[in-house]
């Protein structure tokens, strides 16, 4: 990796609107989670493990990652500042492990925090039955996957974006809800399959559709598969706008 | 194509050829951006000169493995310069976009550059650099509030602050004032001095003519002619060499000049002849010979078509 890349890279988000998004993204569970707990609750095991892997799982998890993952080095790409750093003499893969450990730092520093104070909130009184662990550890491998497949998208497609939003809300949150066979291509899945495997609460509280060890190899697969074609991608890069 | 190999490293197949390119084509789709292209390039400065939209910037972006040759090969140092970043340890490249970061300021710029090349000095390389374009006075302000000009010179210095024996330019003087030009114009002469190869396009003639005598002629993705532009046009047979002659007595000398040979016209003015030929070498030996004999002083003979400006309408309307 390399660590100018990196040093670049943590600089450029935090000079970024990005930044601000991201913190009012997570402040959304942690709102959410207290409000949950202004409530009666028949089941706050079921209830808190359905709400992490709803709100944080679903959505706040892959939108983290879309919003860093596109921009770590789509937005040099896109701006045309991406030049900088690839007209020297280092190593494709080198700038792609140091944008993905950049980005995925700072995914990862807001999602988890977030999925374990709501946790630690819908889950007060009781006891904790590995959820919070559970799903933070989901998270942090989620992050790692979905991060991986999002700068994978910011080099071969100027609408990283878009097809983002697509895999996100139509491939994981439609097409995987209608045909099961899908969940081995569904990030998601493999985030709530690790969740249910780490927790010990009961399968009628919460169970995934993936709550083998395969969800932590096929996030480690995709994510490692994501990588190596966005360093394919990157080595043929090519500045498109010429005379 | 007029090929001027004798005057320059352009289009000569020099000992010490960097950057070389063989039947290159690009295309998008349908579109050809560039034509079948092949040239040669040693030390010293080449233009690359050609109207908007002519394929300047693909050939420099393919020499600077930024764009993939649809067909044919273009090597730096001997290697592909395709898929090859290892070769950017040789050469600085200066792309025409506008953009750098915002947030970073001049001198963090630079030493950014300084480490991604690995230098084993980059904090003093920097500052060598940023001497270089004369950027220090503004070097701790933020790239945020630069103006054009003063972002290309620290794209410069970017690109320099490795010494690269390659230096590959893209419109370099885009938003820069004249003492600008001058200074890196200045410095681009001291590099091509101490025998680096600077390859630059531009469509402003007035740049490349006082910066390089060697250039690279792009008209529709196509390499019309290469060398120095002034033995070019001598090459241009097919077009009359105008000069400007004036002496003691133009009168007289209208009368004897339009008797040799090699001139076919000769028009009197309030102080000067211009006189029209076909052949310029022949004609500028014999001016003087002819001027002797009648006993006239000649006081000035000056090819009038030479410039840049007239070589390049020359090529462009072909």
């Amino acid at each position: 990796m390399n660590t100018t890349v990196f040093t670049l890279t943590l600089r450029q988000f935090a000079g970024q609107r990005r930044s601000l998004l991201m913190f009012g993204l997570v402040l959304i569970p942690v709102g959410l989670a207290i409000i949950y707990r202004l409530g009666e609750h028949a089941d706050q095991h079921e209830e808190t493990a359905n709400f992490l892997a709803d709100i944080i799982v679903t959505a706040i998890l892959p939108l983290a990652c879309l919003i860093l993952g596109t921009s770590a080095l789509g937005s040099e790409i896109e701006d045309g500042t991406a030049v900088y750093v690839l007209a020297k003499p280092v190593p494709r893969r080198d700038i792609i492990a140091a944008k993905f450990a950049a980005s995925a730092l700072i995914a990862a520093s807001f999602v988890v925090p977030a999925t374990v104070v709501s946790g630690l909130i819908g889950l007060q009184g009781v006891s904790e039955e590995g959820i919070v662990i559970g799903f933070a550890i989901a998270t942090l491998i989620g992050v790692l996957a979905y991060t991986a497949v999002f700068i994978l998208l910011s080099v071969a497609t100027s609408r990283a974006l878009l097809f983002g939003l697509g895999y996100v809300f139509i491939w994981e949150g439609l097409i995987t809800e209608l045909f099961s066979g899908t969940r081995y291509l569904s990030i998601r899945q493999y985030s709530l399959g690790i969740a249910d495997l780490i927790a010990t609460v009961s399968k009628q509280d919460f169970e995934a559709n993936l709550d083998r060890p395969e969800a932590f190899i096929l996030a480690a697969v995709v994510a490692a598969g994501a990588l190596f074609l966005a360093v394919r991608r990157l080595e043929s890069f090519e500045l498109t706008d010429t005379d | 194509m007029k090929t001027a190999s004798e005057a320059g490293p352009a289009g000569s197949a020099s000992s010490a050829v960097t950057i070389e390119a063989v039947n290159v084509s690009r295309w998008y789709g349908n579109v050809v951006a560039v034509n079948d292209v092949s040239f040669s390039l040693g030390p010293g400065i080449t233009g690359l000169l050609g109207p908007n939209g002519a394929g300047k910037s693909t050939i420099l972006h393919m020499a600077a493995g930024f764009l993939r040759p649809s067909k044919g090969t273009v090597q730096i140092d001997s290697m592909p310069a395709w898929r090859n970043h290892e070769m950017y340890a040789n050469v600085g490249f200066v792309p025409e976009k506008e953009a750098v970061y915002p947030f970073l300021t001049g001198y963090q710029f630079v030493l950014l550059s300084a480490k991604l090349f690995g230098l084993s000095d980059p904090a003093g390389a920097s500052r060598r650099a940023i001497q270089a374009v004369d950027m220090e006075a503004a070097q701790d302000r933020r790239l945020g509030g630069y103006s054009k000009g003063m972002k290309q010179r620290l794209k410069v210095a970017a690109a320099i602050v490795h010494d690269p024996r390659i230096l590959l330019l893209d419109e370099p003087f885009n938003g820069t004032d004249p003492a600008q030009r001058l200074q890196m114009t200045a410095l681009l002469h001291r590099m091509a001095d101490e025998g680096r190869t600077i390859v630059f396009s531009s469509h402003i003639l007035d740049e490349v003519e006082h910066l390089a005598r060697n250039v690279l002629v792009i008209v529709a993705g196509r390499l019309v002619a290469s060398g120095d532009f002034r033995a070019i046009r001598r090459l241009m047979t097919d077009r009359p060499h105008t000069f400007t002659v004036q002496s003691s007595n133009n009168r007289r000398l209208a009368v004897a000049l339009v008797a040799d040979e090699s001139v076919f016209g000769v028009e009197l003015g309030n102080e000067h002849l211009t006189v029209r030929t076909s052949q310029f070498a022949d004609f500028a030996r014999a001016a003087p010979r002819i001027a002797k004999a009648e006993g006239i002083t000649l006081q000035e003979l000056l090819p009038t078509d030479e410039s840049l400006e007239s070589v390049f309408s020359y090529l462009v309307k072909r």
